[in-house]
């Protein structure tokens, strides 16, 4: 019996040391990069009518890819539970407009920086709050494990609620149950300004104060060096001949 | 020859350690001697992230308690008429009945929490741990009616005609003779209804509401320590399902002693 136990145990561990092997390459020897995207996070990453991935970073990996010499597969993960997929090898990066933090850096390795945000506050059109803290004794949502949550769950007196999906958040601020919703800037205007529905009855009330400015970047397992440059060359190389802004005015109107 | 009845129980509840099962009893033991001495282990040897973990999660675990225990009354309530409905010859309630059975048996209970929150939440607006409650509710409620008629049908026609011919009419027979009755075959069944609602209460957690499950998930997204993380929640579900396993067993040993 107990044989049989080491014995799968030791099998378990060939399959995770070989999940660590080199990159795959395609037919025309390129090499493919396996990326995860939680796309439920308009405009940045979502899923279209015809089921396809679209959105700004879709574009952005799609350029810097072909930049930099290698491909792109992008996969639709749960955003729940994305970084525990990463650490366990099941794709290369995760391009999910993760924000760089110290908290995260500690656990995987980040690209170069592509994208400012801020997080706004959808609040209902007729809210006058102007901070946070204006929330006290009420119930604001944001999507579980997003920076959106954390500047909510430090902000004293106010009831923190976590959602799987951002939009479930912004479901409940539309039929009253929460009093106002924290995410991400350019994900905040499109359900807020974009969604007809929406727009009726919400608004972006202000933007969460911060000192340090929070930035985009490419999650990617500890210590994968291979992928890290790969990614990072082929993101210097869309920002220098201008497709960067050519996305960015395709997705948000204007180049920033 | 009277052929034995054979009774074959499948409940999603956990195993209920009977006193004439051994097997099971040892096994009780076993896992809950070890559920308890891994969580001990761990805190103590590895208190970061163990101990955070299970600091953290307390105001999750009453969650789950008040969902299940509110539902487990609402899912009685409702089971109890369902399965007067079932039986009654009134083909009117019997319809009704027979048709919330079939349709919500029908439907998986994570669509029908989505449902009564998400979808229902457009025209009534139901707070979150209310609809859980009466999500859960309805659900279980249609598998306690079944529950109901069988505890109801296992009691000898010879009851209600006894009490008819003596003057009892029908709801008196069915309230004073039948049901009382009933509950000795009705209740260990509703134990195992109970264990196993316990257990798919971690579905709620998708409405936001913050039960053990959506606890854990908070610190596994903010801290990444998925495993350790998912081990104490697996851990912690186990211990309380088996000490209700328990209890219930403990309930049953003592209805049996009417039996004798």
């Amino acid at each position: 019996m107990f044989k049989k136990i080491i014995v799968l145990l030791m099998l378990s561990m060939l399959v995770a040391v070989s999940a660590q092997a080199e990159l795959k390459t395609n037919s025309e020897g390129m090499p493919i990069i396996k990326v995860a995207s939680d796309c439920t996070w308009p405009p940045m990453e979502f899923i279209n009518k015809d089921k396809q991935i679209v959105g700004f970073s879709v574009d952005l990996m799609k350029a810097a890819a072909e930049a930099g010499g290698y491909v792109v597969e992008i996969k639709n993960v749960a955003w729940d539970g994305i970084f525990a997929g990463l650490a366990a090898g099941k794709y290369d990066c995760v391009t999910s407009s993760v924000s760089i933090n110290d908290k995260r850096k500690k656990a995987m390795d980040f690209s170069s920086p592509y994208f400012e945000v801020t997080q706004a506050v959808v609040t209902n059109k007729d809210s006058s709050a102007k901070t946070l803290a204006d929330f006290k004794g009420e119930k604001v949502g944001a999507q579980i494990g997003t920076t959106g949550y954390f500047a909510v769950k430090k902000t004293d007196g106010v009831i923190a609620k976590s959602y799987d999906e951002v939009g479930l958040a912004m479901e409940d601020l539309y039929n009253g149950r929460l009093a106002a919703v924290v995410c991400d800037n350019p994900v905040a205007a499109d359900f807020a300004l974009q969604q007809a529905e929406y727009s009726k009855r919400m608004k972006i009330a202000f933007n969460v104060k911060s000192n340090v400015a929070e930035f985009y970047g490419v999650a990617i397992r500890k210590g994968n060096k291979e992928v890290l440059e790969l990614i990072n060359k082929g993101l210097a190389a869309v920002v220098k001949d201008g497709t960067y802004d050519k996305i960015t005015a395709k997705w948000f109107g204007t180049a920033k | 020859m009277k052929d034995k009845p054979v009774k074959i129980e499948i409940t999603d509840g956990a195993g209920i350690p009977a006193k004439n099962d051994a097997g099971l009893i040892s096994a009780w033991w076993i896992s809950f001697i070890g559920a308890i001495s891994i969580i001990t282990y761990l805190v103590v040897t590895k208190p970061d992230p163990y101990k955070d973990i299970l600091m953290f999660v307390p105001d999750g675990i009453l969650v789950t308690f008040q969902v299940t225990i509110f539902s487990i009354i609402g899912a009685s309530i409702i089971g109890l008429f369902t399965g007067l409905g079932r039986i009654s010859k009134n083909r009117f309630f019997n319809l009704i009945a027979s048709t919330y059975v079939e349709v919500v048996r029908g439907i998986p209970l994570l669509v029908q929490l989505f449902y009564i929150y998400y979808a229902l939440g457009r025209v009534l607006l139901v707070p979150d741990m209310l609809s859980a409650i009466i999500a859960m509710s309805v659900c279980y409620g249609a598998y306690m009616g079944e529950v109901f008629r069988a505890g109801i049908d296992s009691i000898d026609n010879g009851q209600t005609e006894a009490a008819r011919s003596l003057g009892f009419d029908k709801n008196q027979t069915m309230f004073l003779v039948i049901l009382p009755q009933a509950w000795r075959t009705i209740l260990p069944p509703v134990g195992n209804e109970f264990i196993a609602l316990l257990k798919d209460s971690s579905l709620v957690s998708i409405l936001a509401v913050a039960d053990i499950l959506r606890r854990g998930r908070e610190f596994a997204a903010e801290s990444f320590q998925y495993f350790e993380t998912y081990t104490m929640i697996a851990l912690l579900y186990l211990l309380i399902t088996l000490i209700l396993s328990k209890g219930v067993s403990h309930m049953e040993d003592r209805l049996n002693h009417y039996d004798r």
